[in-house]
């Protein structure tokens, strides 16, 4: 009884440890853009004491556009999620639940794709994109997402793969066609696929830097990863206003994190099973 | 669409005279609503992946720096000089390092990590919340903020490491350790995810099972390693393929705690010290918009994206012939799954 009772004792001991190391560095992060310069790095300044925000006033100095970069953000995440949503949706409910030719063929090229990894088809993409004048706006960015990605396709595919077949034969008796059937009762009762592809999809695209950085070159069109990458050469010293940076590019994740939680964990643990 | 609907009445009322005629124009029908929608995931595909993705292979027998309206046709001078260019190896011996420190680390801590928390209760949940925190920030915002973490003078770890009494490295500074410090951290980013995929696993694993194996004298270990392991294999061989794709394609995480800015031209100035994080994609990158050298720009850049692609590829297909001698399937259960939900009917 007495082991028992020390071993769970060690267990949790450890695993708060263990949890302080995982959530420590954000929390460092709005510790620091709250201290004043003076306690910088001092080490018992963990809570700040006194609390300043003068980090955040510098940060919107040497970044006066950083609501635009917010925006420009935001337009990505938002149309891109839409566009991945309603496009793999489709397609996975038509590999779902419709018997097709070629519908094999389709899925062995899908899983295919998700072998290839973007720099292998960036650079025509690139030439056609500059080409059509797209360079420095979102259109590069979001417009391939529109088509749907295979990602979300397998996934809403596994998804449709399992609810019931009674669904379409009740549909069938009111006389629906496929669209009524998915539109009116397929999307209606897969609010949480819908949920969580759209949670996971949204945070990559705001956390995204790479393919931003190549398209988004000009200064005006940057989303937050690229400002506060910039922060980092030309403020070197300036803790301060970096981690005020870092905390207002991760808050809105943050925030998502809290609330959807389950949702988003309970997502990634889906997209294991489209293996 | 609207033929769906009124073409119905036809189905029923063809039912009894030609049921070989019904049968056609209704699969036929199928097809074309099944087309309706997954048109734009094909269009998708093929034009921007399959297509770009042959125009990058014709783009690497050229040469082109955008400054000229046309690349000119070079031949196999790009393959020629990508075998010979000593950055290569550089850029791969920096990936394979970081794949020996990052990414066996994050499947065997992220099976670790789901072995203490998959037994769910109310602080447990806690615990998972908190380990699966840093995969949803960005690489960019966790990568500045290690940068602070692994400061030499008065980073946090650098002074954890001291009070220890060990003479601390310098982390990011050194080339014997910059590649290991941006492996950990990527590490310690992913491993919630990992953890989460293998919980899944984990209670996937029957329990009478592993009672029999108790029954007839397993120890511990001998039930984890005969029994949980080959189960949650499929999951174990998913995250190696996954993690390892994502390893060679390393680049935001390499900017963040490597790179200076200098109008905004974070990744040009990336891959320090002494080149020892330059990975195949800060490279390509740098080609793309490098114009300097006789060989460069967007052809050299487009050689070595079909290397990279070829790369991943020929070590995909090496874990998919080595994963499916180890991997254990439920070869009764998953058709009877798959069946269930095919065709409308």
């Amino acid at each position: 009884m007495k082991t028992v009772r020390a071993r769970t004792a060690l267990y949790h001991g450890a695993m708060i440890v263990l949890t302080f190391a995982f959530v420590f560095p954000a929390l460092l992060a709005v510790s620091m853009s709250l201290r004043t310069d003076a306690n910088m790095f001092a080490a018992d300044q963990l809570i700040p004491h006194p609390i300043t925000f003068e980090h955040y006033a510098r940060l919107f100095e040497a970044l006066p556009d950083l609501w635009r970069y917010f925006l420009n953000t935001l337009v990505i995440a938002v149309l891109g999620t839409a566009g991945t949503l309603l496009s793999s949706s489709m397609a996975g409910f038509a590999l779902a639940r419709i018997r097709f030719p070629g519908r094999g063929a389709l899925l062995i090229a899908m899983l295919l794709t998700l072998m290839v990894p973007v720099h292998a088809t960036l650079i025509p993409q690139y030439v056609i994109f500059r080409e059509l004048g797209w360079l420095n706006t979102p259109l590069p960015i979001v417009v391939p997402l529109l088509f749907g990605t295979p990602f979300a396709t397998f996934f809403f595919r596994q998804y449709f793969i399992a609810l019931p077949l009674e669904l379409e034969d009740a549909a069938a008796i009111d006389g629906a066609g496929p669209w009524r059937t998915f539109f009116r009762i397929f999307v209606p009762l897969s609010g949480s696929a819908y949920l969580a592809i759209g949670l996971l999809t949204f945070v990559s695209l705001w956390n995204s830097y790479f393919l931003n950085t190549i398209y988004l070159a000009r200064q005006e069109s940057w989303v937050l990863t690229q400002a506060l990458q910039s922060l980092i050469g030309r403020y070197q010293t300036d803790y301060g206003a970096i981690m005020a940076g870092v905390t207002l590019v991760s808050l809105p994740i943050l925030i998502a994190y809290l609330i959807f939680q389950r949702r988003i964990v309970h997502g990634i643990s889906m997209t294991g099973l489209a293996n | 669409m609207t033929d769906v609907r009124s073409q119905r009445p036809a189905e029923s009322r063809a039912a009894n005279p030609a049921p070989r005629r019904r049968r056609n124009s209704l699969s036929s029908r199928r097809a074309r609503t099944a087309l309706m929608f997954v048109a734009p995931q094909v269009i998708g595909l093929l034009v921007f992946t399959a297509g770009p993705l042959v125009a990058s292979l014709g783009l690497s027998f050229t040469h082109w720096d955008l400054v000229a309206p046309q690349p000119t046709f070079t031949g196999l001078e790009n393959w020629q000089h990508l075998l010979g260019d000593d950055r290569i190896p550089a850029v791969l011996w920096n990936t394979v390092r970081f794949i020996l420190v990052g990414t066996s680390s994050f499947l065997v801590f992220s099976l670790l990590a789901a072995l203490l928390t998959y037994t769910p209760s109310r602080l447990v949940g806690l615990y998972r919340a908190a380990l699966f925190l840093p995969y949803v920030l960005s690489q960019i915002a966790v990568g500045v903020v290690w940068r602070w973490m692994f400061n030499s003078q008065s980073g946090p770890i650098t002074v954890g490491v001291e009070l220890l009494g060990i003479p601390s490295p310098d982390w990011l500074l050194d080339p014997a350790t910059a590649m290991s410090s941006i492996a950990m951290v990527v590490t310690w980013q992913t491993v919630g995810y990992g953890m989460t995929l293998y919980i899944s696993a984990l209670q996937g694993v029957p329990a009478p099972l592993l009672e029999a194996a108790t029954i007839d004298g397993a120890n511990r270990w001998q039930r984890f390693r005969h029994v949980t392991i080959p189960i949650i294999s499929p999951t174990i061989f998913f995250l190696s393929v996954t993690s390892l794709i994502g390893a060679f394609q390393l680049f935001d995480p390499v900017v963040a705690m490597t790179g200076a800015s200098i109008g905004g031209s974070g990744p040009a100035t990336a891959g320090g010290p002494s080149n020892s994080t330059r990975t195949i994609v800060l490279y390509m990158y740098n080609q793309m918009f490098n114009y300097d050298e006789p060989i460069s720009g967007l052809g050299y850049a487009a050689a070595i994206a079909w290397m990279l692609a070829m790369l991943i590829f020929i070590v995909t297909a090496i874990q998919f012939v080595v994963g499916g001698r180890f991997v254990y399937t439920e070869a009764e259960r998953a058709p009877r799954r798959v069946r269930r939900g095919k065709g409308t009917r």
